[in-house]
């Protein structure tokens, strides 16, 4: 196999499943996360001689992941025709029955596949990837306070799928 | 009364000045709702900090080596020899002859990025949400079309994918070929009986998603098919059965 390919594999296959697991989240589905990842990578093999070695290979990686997250977002926006989710008020608090079991991470994950598109993408990047609001607004190019209502939606949503 | 979304939603981030923060609690104390409610979002939070990274498939690094090497092909190609002279488009289509097999493979990222960005339950890039009867109709139509071309699309790659795998299913264990078979048998029932569903109700946003997957699902079996074929060939046994093995598990 030639070296490089090789020693690309190797990067691959450390950092891929941090990769594919944002994509996967901020896309909602693993058929979309698989493409993001191809493309992602495919892109980093194409960018290696411009990796400078400022930051650490993971974070050089990650920020390039997150850039192409970002535009895929935007992409599937701009198709959408919606720049934000409508805020609604079905999040008011109703008296619900407390769960007697935690919530198991293999269901959260798949809940948040079926968060709709613009608060799971605050949710993934604020509650998973750990952005602040201010942060999130900027990535996302939304209101720091729409960001924390679109989080806040997310959760009960959630919160509803999961109870 | 109770509080509202956004101070509960402070209070579970802990972002509420003191004297606020003191003012929930003293709520929460006695509203069992309220509590309950912040409980579970607090759970939320701290499980969603803990998820584990998931694992590619494993075919995920085969179509991504393919790519490279279809690109460092085409570097080669485009360095060496008077093709440098062609147009893109002239590079590419000979490029695609010498490296067939890979270039078949490369069809199918393009579809499957081509109509990726496409909304979920859509298949039209134009403006989802219409309010003149007359736009309805001219969406109605150009979301039939687009459906019609991304239609034709995944069935050009599938039939080139096709060729590929049922030139090299000699290759495969008995195992191996009833499991693919089976599989694809599964997913041309769901092609039909989706194309069955876009026929009766061709604007039906779900029906059309629903086709659209289950070519991909095709795209992608067949795509793993090739894979594991490739790897069998070059005798990596460690590459076919992980992509055997995920096969395996998908049947």
């Amino acid at each position: 196999m030639d070296p490089d390919v090789e020693a690309f594999e190797t990067m691959y296959r450390e950092h891929s499943p941090r990769i594919y697991s944002m994509a996967c989240r901020m896309a909602g589905s693993p058929q979309d996360g698989e493409d993001l990842l191809q493309e992602i990578f495919l892109q980093a093999y194409r960018k290696m001689a411009s990796f400078k070695g400022e930051s650490s290979l993971g974070t050089w990686l990650y920020r390039l992941a997150l850039n192409h997250c970002l535009d895929y977002v935007r992409s599937r926006r701009a198709k959408m025709n919606k720049l934000t989710e409508t805020l609604d008020a079905e999040h008011s608090v109703e008296p619900t029955a407390a769960r007697q079991t935690p919530i198991a991470k293999l269901d959260l994950d798949r809940a948040i596949e079926r968060l709709p598109d613009g608060c799971r993408e605050a949710f993934v990047l604020h509650d998973i990837e750990g952005f602040d609001h201010k942060q999130v607004g900027e990535l996302l190019g939304i209101a720091e306070g729409t960001s924390k209502s679109q989080v806040f939606k997310a959760r009960m949503k959630l919160r509803a799928m999961l109870v | 009364m109770h509080p509202t979304d956004d101070v509960l939603n402070e209070f579970v981030e802990e972002t509420l000045g003191a004297t606020e923060r003191a003012e929930v609690e003293q709520h929460l104390a006695s509203c069992a709702p309220c509590r309950a409610t912040v409980d579970d979002l607090r759970e939320i939070r701290a499980v969603a900090k803990t998820l584990e990274f998931r694992e590619p498939p494993a075919r995920a690094w085969s179509r991504l080596e393919r790519a490279i090497k279809l690109e460092q092909e085409h570097l080669t190609q485009s360095a060496q020899s008077p093709q440098s002279q062609l147009t893109p488009r002239s590079r590419r289509s000979l490029r695609e002859i010498s490296v067939w097999l890979a270039a078949a493979a490369a069809v199918v990222i393009a579809v499957g990025i081509g109509y990726r960005v496409l909304p979920r339950g859509t298949t039209t890039s134009a403006p989802v949400a219409s309010t003149a009867p007359a736009n309805d109709a001219a969406a109605s139509v150009s979301v039939e079309a687009e459906l019609k071309a991304a239609e034709e699309h995944y069935q050009k790659a599938i039939t080139g994918l096709e060729q590929i795998a049922n030139a090299g299913k000699g290759s495969l264990d008995t195992q191996t070929a009833s499991t693919l078979q089976k599989n694809l048998s599964v997913i041309d029932q769901a092609i039909n009986e989706s194309r069955a569903a876009v026929r009766a109700q061709p604007t039906s946003e779900p029906a059309q998603q629903s086709l659209l997957e289950s070519f991909k699902a095709k795209l992608a079996l067949l795509q793993d098919t090739v894979a594991l074929i490739n790897e069998m060939r070059k005798g990596n046994d460690a590459g076919a059965a992980r992509i055997g093995s995920g096969l395996r598990q998908k049947g």
